[in-house]
């Protein structure tokens, strides 16, 4: 296949991997905002959008590799080419698409790297995969991030209702607008450059730009207008179960669960141990649900969630495995791995219609609901 | 293979900072609500403090590149 064809396939499924990205992980910073009343939905993911597109414009950063040193890439490892990019992505969108639409928080990182292994197992072998990184980059912080945002929630959570009375915990719902901001603005520094970095990777490996030269200036603004425009047509699926599915969240729980989410992205980013978002966000949830004195956490629910942590990877990577599979046929292959993307795109999209669910379908509480004050009785 | 230090300052970084940007907003708007003269004031900067703490999370995600673009 004509190497431009192929690059330009690879951008336009990179560009709709970003924008899935987008829309799934909108729920990480504005599911509690929305679920307290503190932010109209469709408000919400309108400042989600804008603070993901200037959060990528404000990153440099760009993934030296694209799959995080899970599969041991370049000299002495495997040669990752467009071909194989091609399937990992189709592996990696399938599987964003499936959580989605079973409006599970799951990682989309993890989801890219396991499109990836999968593509790349296929290309070279099980010897390619460096199982060290796999335990000590995936596995192990998967247990980490919830657990670490959840003793934060919840020890967040005990602090503002011991301070604060009833009546005046609906001024938390302001606090919630900031806090739900900064996740937002790091999350678009942090994942927009992910799909900046397979699209130049892919430049790269067709020889469309120099070996060791950054990403330009439209790659940068494709993956930012992508990423934001996900992120403001919603994901109300997933932007449900983390504002309603976990726990009732009240506003002072939205904003000590908000605060540790915050807190434990920037400590985890600027000190050396990455952490998932997606995983820091629900950790915070389930924490601020144990947190506050008669709220109750649905653990079934928060077992489905896991159970998508746990199979991200695995999933992914047998349908990335499977476009591997087909794209390595040939032209035809390739051909037939993209009409398999699109149908099952459409197939996904179509399946969704018969249970719709929007901005229309996320109850919001009326201002002040959760702090009514009692009524006292009067003396007689 | 797990760098178990870097683990534990980010875990202890997270809840203190996480910890004080809550206890001063709580604070804020428990000192807000009352009678007294005084309260008003300390309130207003338990608020102020707290959006230092917000202002110092937004340094860390654009500071450095920011810093980056001033310096070319």
């Amino acid at each position: 296949m004509d190497p431009l064809i192929l690059v330009a396939l690879v951008i336009a499924l990179a560009l709709f991997f970003d924008f899935t990205n987008g829309f799934h992980d909108t729920a990480n910073a504005m599911a509690t905002p929305i679920a307290t009343g503190a932010i109209k939905p469709k408000t919400a993911v309108a400042l989600a959008a804008v603070l993901n597109l200037v959060g990528a414009f404000l990153s440099t950063e760009v993934a030296k590799t694209i799959s995080g040193g899970l599969i041991r890439e370049g000299d002495g490892g495997v040669q990752i080419g467009p071909e194989l990019i091609l399937a990992g992505l189709i592996g990696a969108i399938v599987w964003n698409l499936v959580t989605w639409l079973l409006g599970l928080p799951s990682s989309s990182s993890h989801a890219l790297f396991g499109g990836l292994i999968g593509a790349a197992i296929v290309g070279a072998g099980f010897g390619v995969i460096d199982g060290g990184v796999l335990v000590s980059k995936i596995l192990i912080p998967a247990i980490l991030a919830p657990l670490t945002a959840g003793v934060v929630s919840y020890l967040a959570t005990k602090i503002a209702y011991a301070v604060t009375r009833k009546r005046e915990r609906d001024g938390f719902k302001k606090g919630q607008i900031f806090t739900a901001s900064l996740v937002s603005l790091a999350h678009g520094t942090n994942d927009a450059q992910k799909t900046m970095g397979v699209i130049t990777l892919a430049l790269i490996a067709a020889g469309f730009q120099g070996v060791g030269s950054g990403p330009e200036f439209w790659v940068i603004a494709a993956c930012a207008v992508a990423i934001a425009a996900g992120t403001y047509s919603g994901g109300w699926r997933i932007i449900r179960t983390m504002g309603r599915g976990i726990t009732e969240v009240e506003p002072a729980q939205g904003f000590a669960a908000e605060a540790a989410t915050t807190a434990t992205i920037l400590a985890s980013t600027h000190l050396g141990f990455a952490l998932s978002t997606t995983q820091v966000a629900s950790g915070s949830v389930i924490g601020t649900g144990i947190g506050r004195k008669g709220a109750s956490v649905r653990w079934r629910t928060a077992g489905r969630i896991a159970l998508g942590w746990l199979i991200t990877i695995p999933a992914a990577g047998l349908v990335g495995a499977a476009a591997a599979l087909l794209v390595s046929l040939g032209t035809g292959g390739i051909v037939g791995a993209v009409v398999f993307a699109v149908l099952a795109i459409t197939g996904i999209f179509l399946w969704s219609r018969r249970s719709h669910v929007d901005h229309r379908n996320l109850h919001q509480p009326e201002p002040g609901v959760f702090v009514r004050p009692k009524k006292r009785k009067a003396r007689r | 293979m797990i760098d178990w230090m870097a683990f534990l300052t980010v875990f202890v970084s997270a809840l203190v900072s996480a910890c004080i940007a809550v206890a001063l907003f709580s604070l804020g708007l428990r000192l807000g609500d009352g009678e007294a003269t005084w309260r008003r004031p300390v309130s207003v900067s338990m608020f102020v403090l707290c959006g230092a703490v917000v202002l110092f999370g937004i340094y860390l995600i654009v500071g450095d590149h920011l810093l980056t673009l001033f310096t070319r």
